[in-house]
C-alpha cells in the first residue's frame, strides 16, 4: 500500500513536470477535437502520430497519446449530443437520450451531466487502477506461456464473436486481421512469410497502414461514395449548467455506470459497447415513475449521466490488462501497445519493475488529465462545438493530409500509400458488408504475439497440445473462452424451443 | 438522417452479387495463404510447431469462413445485416476524385514534396466530396482556392512534424521549408 503511495507520488512528480503537462494538455485538447470532429477517432489519431515515437521520449508520447485516447471520450459525447452521429461506439448509447434532451433544449444540462460524470468516472476509475494494477501485475508474472495464449484467445474471442451483429463476419474480420499480421519475418525463427519477394513486406505490415487505410481513408472514400447527400441537423447549443434536481438525478447515475463500466473494461470484452449498454438499462429500470417517461421522449438526465460514466470507467480500466498483461482489449489500446513495442518497451507484468516510472507517471497523468478535460470540455465547450460547423468536404479531404503524415513519416515509403489506398477499399467494402474492423487491428497486433506464446507454451509441453489443459489456469481460460461461444447460442436455441 | 425515402415501404437493395463475391474473395484469400504457407518450411524443433503452423491455421479458418459466408448467401443472404448507411448507389463519380488525389499523392510525393503533393490530393479530394454532396465542383476560381487551402493546411504540418517532432517527409527543395 505505502509502496503503491510512494510510486504513485513519484509519477506525479514525473508527470508535473513542464514539459510532461504540456504534453498532457496538448493530448487532452486534441482529443477533444477530434472526438468532436465526425470522421477521426481516437485509435486512428494516435496511430497517425506514431512517427513521433522516432523522437519524442517514450513517457511524454504516452501522457499524450493517453490524453487523446481520454479526450477523444469527452469529445466524442458533446457530439453525440448534439449531432446524433456518434463517432465511437461507446457513446452511441449517449446520443439516444443526450440527442433527445438537447432536441427539448436541455443540452446544457447534458453535455454537463456527460462531463461532469466523466470526470467522476474516470478519477475513481484511474483510483482503482492504482490500486488494484500493482496487484495484477504481481500475480501475472506468475503467468506462462500456455495462460497467456489462452489469454489472447479470450480476447479474440470477445473481440470478434460477441461483439457486432454476426460471428462469422466477426470471425472473418479476425482471421483477416491474423493473415495480415503472418506478413513478414516470423518472430522466434526469422523465417520470412508471405512477403512476394517484396522487401517492403519484411518488417511486416504496420500497424499505423492498416489503422490509417480501414478507418481515416476509408472514411473519406465511403463518404464520397455513399453519404455525400445524408445531412444532419445540428442542435442549439446552450450554458452547460445543472439544475439541483438534475444534480440529484446525475450522481448516483454517475456511480453506477462507474461500476458497472469498470470491471468491462479489465476483461478482454471488447471495450465499452456492453456496459454502457447495461447502464442505461439499469438506469431506465431504476427511473422514478416520475421521470420514466421522459426516456426516449423528452430526454432523460439518468440516460446520458450512467453510460457516459460507464463508458469512462471502461476506457480508463482497459490500461489494467494493457499494463499489467500487455493484452489490449480495445483498438486504441492495441495501438498503445504498439507505440511501447516501437519503444523496444513489451507490455506484462514486468513493466510494473522494468518501466516503473513510466507506468506511474501515466497513471498520475490520468488523474491531471481528468481535470484537464473537465476544465477543457465545461466552461469551454462552446469552442469545441465551432469545430462542428466545419463543412464535410474540405475536413475529410483534410484528414487525407493527416493520414500521408502518418503512413509516410512512419518509415518513409511512397510504397505504403499506395497500400493505405488498398486497405481503404477493402474498408469501404468491409463497411458497407457490415463486417467489424476492430478485429481486423486486433488480430493484426495481438496475432504475432499470439502465436509466440503458443509455440513457446508447446515447446514446455514438448509438442504436446496437452499443456493447455494440465495447467489450471489455462485450462480455466479455455474453459471461459467456450462458454463465451457457446453461451449465447444456448440462449438463443433455448429462447426458440 | 438519412436521406433515403420513407414513404415506400423498405425497398431493400440486392445485395446478394455483392456478397457472394466476398465469400469467394474469402475463400481466395484462403488459397493464396495456403500456396504461401506450402512454401514455409516446417521446421518445427522442440514445439512440435514452426512457422507454417498459424499460416496453415489462419487459411484453414479463412477458407471455412468463405464457404460458410457463400453458404449464408446462397440461404437467404448475410444473417443480421443492417441496411448500410448512406445512398443505396454508390456516387463513383466523386469517388474517382478522391482515389485520383490519393494515388497521385503516393505518386508525386518523393518528387514534388509533401506541400505540394497533400495541397493537390486536398485539391482533387476536396472537389469530389464536393460533387458527392450534389453541389457544383468549382470553377478555375475555386479550384485555386482549394489549392491554397490544401497549402495552409499541409504547410503548417510539414514544418510542425519535420522541425519539432523529427519526422521525415519529403520536401522539394532541401531547405526543410517546402
Amino acid at each position: 500500500m505505502l509502496e503503491t503511495w510512494n510510486n504513485l507520488l513519484g509519477g506525479f512528480v514525473t508527470a508535473g513536470t513542464p514539459i510532461n503537462l504540456l504534453w498532457a494538455l496538448a493530448g487532452c485538447a486534441l482529443g477533444t477535437a477530434i472526438g468532436v470532429l465526425p470522421g477521426l477517432g481516437p485509435a486512428v489519431t494516435v496511430a497517425m502520430l506514431l512517427p513521433i515515437t522516432g523522437q519524442v521520449e517514450a513517457t511524454a508520447s504516452m501522457i499524450f497519446f493517453a490524453g487523446i485516447y481520454y479526450g477523444a471520450m469527452y469529445g466524442g459525447s458533446t457530439t453525440s449530443i448534439l449531432l446524433n452521429t456518434p463517432g465511437e461506439t461507446g457513446t452511441m448509447v449517449t446520443a439516444l437520450e443526450g440527442f433527445k434532451m438537447a432536441k427539448s433544449g436541455r443540452a446544457g444540462a447534458a453535455l454537463a451531466t456527460s462531463a461532469i460524470g466523466s470526470f467522476v468516472a474516470g478519477s475513481i476509475a484511474t483510483v482503482l487502477v492504482t490500486l488494484f494494477a500493482p496487484i495484477l501485475a504481481e500475480f501475472a508474472v506468475k503467468l506462462g506461456p500456455p495462460e497467456y495464449f489462452c489469454l489472447m484467445l479470450l480476447a479474440f474471442t470477445t473481440v470478434s464473436a460477441v461483439l457486432g451483429q454476426s460471428t462469422l463476419r466477426g470471425i472473418t474480420a479476425l482471421f483477416f486481421g491474423l493473415a495480415l499480421g503472418l506478413v513478414g519475418m516470423d518472430q522466434i525463427t526469422g523465417q520470412v512469410r508471405y512477403t512476394g519477394g517484396v522487401i517492403e513486406f519484411l518488417d511486416g505490415v504496420e500497424v499505423v497502414l492498416v489503422a490509417v487505410g480501414l478507418f481515416a481513408v476509408t472514411e473519406a472514400l465511403y463518404n464520397a461514395l455513399y453519404e455525400g447527400r445524408s445531412e444532419a441537423s445540428l442542435n442549439k447549443m446552450n450554458k452547460a449548467h445543472m439544475t439541483g434536481t438534475e444534480w440529484k438525478r446525475s450522481w448516483p447515475a454517475w456511480l453506477r455506470g462507474t461500476f458497472i463500466g469498470f470491471p468491462f473494461g479489465t476483461i478482454p470484452a471488447g471495450g465499452s459497447e456492453i456496459p454502457t449498454f447495461l447502464s442505461y438499462a439499469t438506469e431506465r429500470k431504476l427511473a422514478d415513475p416520475e421521470f420514466k417517461k421522459e426516456f426516449g421522449t423528452t430526454g432523460a438526465i439518468e440516460g446520458v449521466a450512467g453510460p457516459e460514466a460507464a463508458n469512462n470507467a471502461a476506457v480508463t480500466a482497459t490500461l489494467v490488462p494493457l499494463l499489467t498483461l500487455g493484452i489490449p482489449t480495445s483498438v486504441t489500446a492495441a495501438i498503445l501497445l504498439s507505440a511501447l513495442q516501437n519503444y523496444g518497451i513489451n507490455a506484462g507484468p514486468q513493466l510494473f519493475e522494468t518501466s516503473s516510472a513510466l507506468v506511474w507517471a501515466l497513471i498520475a497523468s490520468l488523474y491531471i488529465g481528468n481535470v484537464m478535460l473537465l476544465v477543457l470540455n465545461l466552461p469551454m465547450v462552446g469552442l469545441w462545438v465551432k469545430l462542428l460547423k466545419i463543412p464535410k468536404a474540405p475536413l475529410y479531404a483534410g484528414i487525407l493530409i493527416f493520414a500521408t503524415v502518418g503512413v509516410y513519416g512512419m518509415r518513409q515509403s511512397s510504397f505504403d500509400l499506395f497500400i493505405m489506398f488498398g486497405l481503404a477499399l477493402v474498408g469501404v467494402v468491409l463497411r458497407r458488408f457490415d463486417f467489424p474492423t476492430a478485429p481486423v487491428i486486433v488480430g493484426l497486433i495481438l496475432g504475432p504475439l499470439a502465436e509466440a506464446q503458443f509455440r513457446n507454451a508447446m515447446s514446455i509441453g514438448e509438442g504436446s497440445v496437452a499443456v493447455f489443459f494440465q495447467r489450471p489456469m489455462s485450462a480455466t481460460l479455455l474453459a471461459i473462452v467456450v462458454l463465451v461461444l457457446v453461451t449465447p447460442r444456448l440462449l438463443a436455441w433455448h429462447r426458440r424451443s | 438522417m438519412n436521406t433515403t425515402d420513407s414513404r415506400d415501404p423498405p425497398a431493400r437493395a440486392d445485395h446478394s452479387p455483392g456478397q457472394l463475391a466476398l465469400g469467394i474473395a474469402a475463400v481466395l484469400l484462403a488459397a493464396g495463404l495456403a500456396y504461401g504457407a506450402a512454401n514455409i518450411p516446417s521446421d518445427a524443433g522442440y514445439a512440435g510447431v514452426g512457422p507454417d503452423f498459424l499460416p496453415w491455421v489462419v487459411s484453414a479458418a479463412m477458407g471455412l469462413c468463405g464457404v460458410l459466408l457463400i453458404w449464408e448467401v446462397r440461404t437467404g443472404g448475410f444473417r443480421n445485416m443492417p441496411e448500410p448507411s448512406g445512398a443505396a448507389r454508390g456516387d463513383w463519380h466523386a469517388m474517382v476524385w478522391v482515389s485520383a488525389g490519393i494515388l497521385g499523392n503516393a505518386a508525386l510525393i518523393t518528387t514534388i514534396g509533401f506541400i505540394l503533393s497533400c495541397a493537390m490530393c486536398f485539391t482533387l479530394a476536396v472537389r469530389g466530396l464536393r460533387i458527392s454532396e450534389g453541389k457544383p465542383a468549382g470553377n478555375a476560381m475555386q479550384t485555386v482556392k482549394d489549392a491554397v487551402i490544401g497549402m495552409l493546411i499541409s504547410a503548417p504540418t510539414f514544418w510542425l512534424f519535420t522541425k519539432f517532432l523529427a519526422v521525415n517527409l519529403p520536401g522539394l527543395t532541401g531547405t526543410g521549408w517546402l
